[in-house]
């Protein structure tokens, strides 16, 4: 027994005894500090599910907030506004539920906020109410001109580039620049108050297109002109082209 | 919010909501940097012990204690990054074998306990017995706490340390391969980003590390000499010189033939890559990383080899060569992680990167983890001295001197 390890280095001996504590620290640790619930349903313990049930709710839902204040409610359920749920803008407000009078809820002001979903991004959907920042009403609080509880622009939009800036911009350079808006699209008027109701019309036939481009027009002379009745087969020109830029030169 | 708001104005084209705001920041810059250091710093300690280099034999124990400080500080910035540090922990009791991410906690502790730590205790083991046997008092116990109270100072006993360090760093070589290959594997493996995507990122990744260890010691080398009043050994600091070249070369052939590849290949995502590359990385990546940090110091060093530089001049040409090869490299960094996220990924705009000053994943963050290793450094060369006259007798120093 006194022969044992007698050819392993003084080294090795050393070292080993560190090797085996950190081990069976590693393998101690395992054992005392793995929840037992751990790996139940997947690489999470179980337990972990009921802990965050069990946090406090931040959030009351718009539902109770219209308990008190219904006028406002009832203002936001016509207006462009109704998708959002009240503590989009005012935050959590579970606790102003509880002691309305003493926690007042966050209200935005200035206009850093609303540009959050407003400035100009040109991901955002076309005809989304988008603005320049910089050059929209400079210094003025959002609120000054509009109710964010019914959203509608104080006046009637002028001209199509108000909400449509970035087509209104691929036209500005484009070989149908001088073609107004109005002449593929027939718009209701309704449509520059309720652009969701009444909403324009595209062209639905070939024959729209050429007026200008068709073999033998005399509209336009400097158009390009093509057979339409061979040309792109049963498709209606805008499926192919888009007339905004069109690509042919 | 704010400063959402403040983003929204930099971006240019069509970006998806989720992509306006970086997720990894200056911090994650920090980390690749930083393993990369280590990773390079022990592959040039390879270089005496397996490759018999042996004009860079000053530099050796230096390096390992460089590699080691900067070992530690590796998984600060991810800890910082993660929050929640007391639970790191957790990733070590119920590891997780399908996430990369995860298993790098136990490549960071095989080749600081496997490798590392074994390599400086093989090396210094003789020494510090020697070193011991002089001091008294809370050093002396220290260093017998860390000898593991070994006393075994016979010839057949040094012999056996030799051994294992040869057979230590001949297992450390692939295990820093692995450890900073690991790290460019994460980007790598990203397919969904084509910035990232790219078999070639661990190696190159590699070789950048090896360039930037290398670079490292040479700076520490020269200012650790000069601060102790020696003469800098010129023939080593030459074949620092040469390595760092030989490396930057290979460094430069492979990630121009990414660079290549990518053009050639010239997938749906080259046309926002290239304006990325011309826009928003144009200064830390052609500036600072391909002219500043690898083309100047490139030209330098060959003007050393190719003509009789007298050795003051060379010793400037290399401290300088060296400290823009690791602003080169920290940019190199830079672009890969923020670059890679400064795309949409519908490849038709581009966003920016707010760096904050402070806070946990601020710049002064940053700072502070890349200071902290040369902190951690020179507590090291306190207890392991990697300079020979620590452990000359005095009669030895004053016949030396």
């Amino acid at each position: 027994m006194a022969s044992f390890g007698k050819g392993i280095p003084d080294q090795i001996k050393r070292l080993s005894v560190v090797v085996i504590l950190v081990l069976a620290a590693f393998f101690i640790g395992r054992m005392l500090l793995i929840p037992r619930d751990f790996g139940r349903y997947d690489h999470f313990r179980a337990s972990a599910l009921f802990d965050v049930a069990s946090q406090e709710v931040e959030f009351a839902g718009q539902d109770i907030c219209t308990e008190c204040h219904d006028d406002i409610s009832s203002q936001k359920a016509n207006g462009y506004h109704q998708g959002l749920s009240c503590e989009t803008c005012h935050g959590p407000a579970a606790k102003h539920t509880e002691s309305p009078d003493e926690v007042t809820p966050f209200k935005p002001s200035g206009r850093e906020y609303c540009p959050i979903c407003h400035a100009y991004l040109a991901s955002r959907p076309t005809g989304f109410p988008m603005i320049i920042v910089e050059s929209h009403n400079p210094m003025k609080a959002c609120t000054v001109c509009h109710n964010p509880h019914d959203p509608k622009p104080p006046q009637i939009p002028r001209g199509c580039e108000a909400c449509h800036a970035e087509i209104a911009r691929t036209k500005a350079v484009s070989h149908h620049v001088y073609i107004p808006c109005t002449r593929c699209h027939q718009t209701p008027e309704e449509h520059k108050v309720n652009p969701r109701t009444y909403r324009p019309d595209k062209p639905k036939t070939r024959e729209f297109c050429g007026a200008c481009h068709a073999e033998g027009s005399t509209e336009a002379p400097e158009a390009i002109k093509i057979d339409i009745s061979t040309h792109g087969g049963r498709y209606v020109c805008w499926q192919c082209h888009y007339p905004h830029l069109p690509e042919a030169r | 919010m704010h400063e959402l708001y403040a983003i929204l104005r930099e971006i240019t084209g069509y970006i998806y909501p989720n992509e306006v705001e970086l997720h990894w920041g200056i911090l994650i810059v920090v980390y690749p940097y930083i393993t990369g250091l280590v990773a390079g710093a022990f592959i040039l300690a390879s270089l005496v012990k397996v490759f018999n280099v042996k004009e860079v034999q000053p530099t050796y124990r230096l390096s390992l204690l460089t590699a080691l400080a900067f070992l530690i500080v590796a998984p600060m910035p991810l800890l910082a990054h993660l929050g929640h540090p007391e639970r790191a922990y957790e990733i070590f009791l119920t590891p997780n074998r399908k996430s990369a991410m995860a298993m790098f906690g136990f490549v960071y502790a095989w080749y600081l306990m496997a490798v590392l730590l074994l390599e400086i205790w093989f090396d210094y083991r003789g020494d510090l017995i020697r070193l011991s046997q002089k001091e008294h008092g809370l050093k002396k116990w220290l260093h017998r706490i860390i000898l593991l109270f070994s006393t075994d100072t016979s010839e057949e006993s040094l012999k056996f340390d030799k051994k294992a360090v040869k057979f230590i760093t001949v297992l450390g070589i692939p295990s820093a391969f692995l450890l900073h290959g690991y790290v460019g594997f994460i980007f790598g493996s990203v397919k969904a980003n084509p910035w990232w995507s790219s078999v070639l990122m661990p190696i190159v990744f590699l070789f950048s590390a090896i360039v930037s260890g290398i670079a490292l010691l040479l700076l520490i080398y020269m200012v650790t000499t000069l601060m102790r009043w020696k003469p800098i050994d010129m023939k080593c600091l030459d074949k620092l010189a040469s390595f760092l070249f030989y490396m930057m070369i290979i460094d430069f052939s492979l990630e121009a033939l990414d660079f290549l590849h990518r053009i050639y290949e010239s997938e749906e995502s080259i046309k926002i890559l290239s304006q990325l590359v011309s826009s928003k990385l144009f200064v830390s990546l052609v500036v600072i990383q391909l002219l500043l940090g690898m083309i100047l110091p490139l030209v330098a060093l060959a003007a050393t080899k190719l003509f009789p530089i007298p050795d003051e001049l060379r010793r400037h040409i290399y401290f300088i060569s060296a400290l823009l090869v690791e602003v080169g490299i920290f940019t190199t960094r830079w672009n890969v992680v923020i670059g890679g996220q400064l795309f949409s990924k519908s490849f038709r705009g581009l966003t920016a990167y707010k760096m904050t000053l402070l806070g946990i994943e601020g710049l002064l963050m940053a700072i502070v983890l890349l200071l902290l290793p040369f902190l951690i450094l020179y507590l090291l060369t306190l207890i392991f001295p990697p300079w020979p006259e620590a452990y000359e007798t005095p009669a030895e120093a004053e016949a030396t001197t």
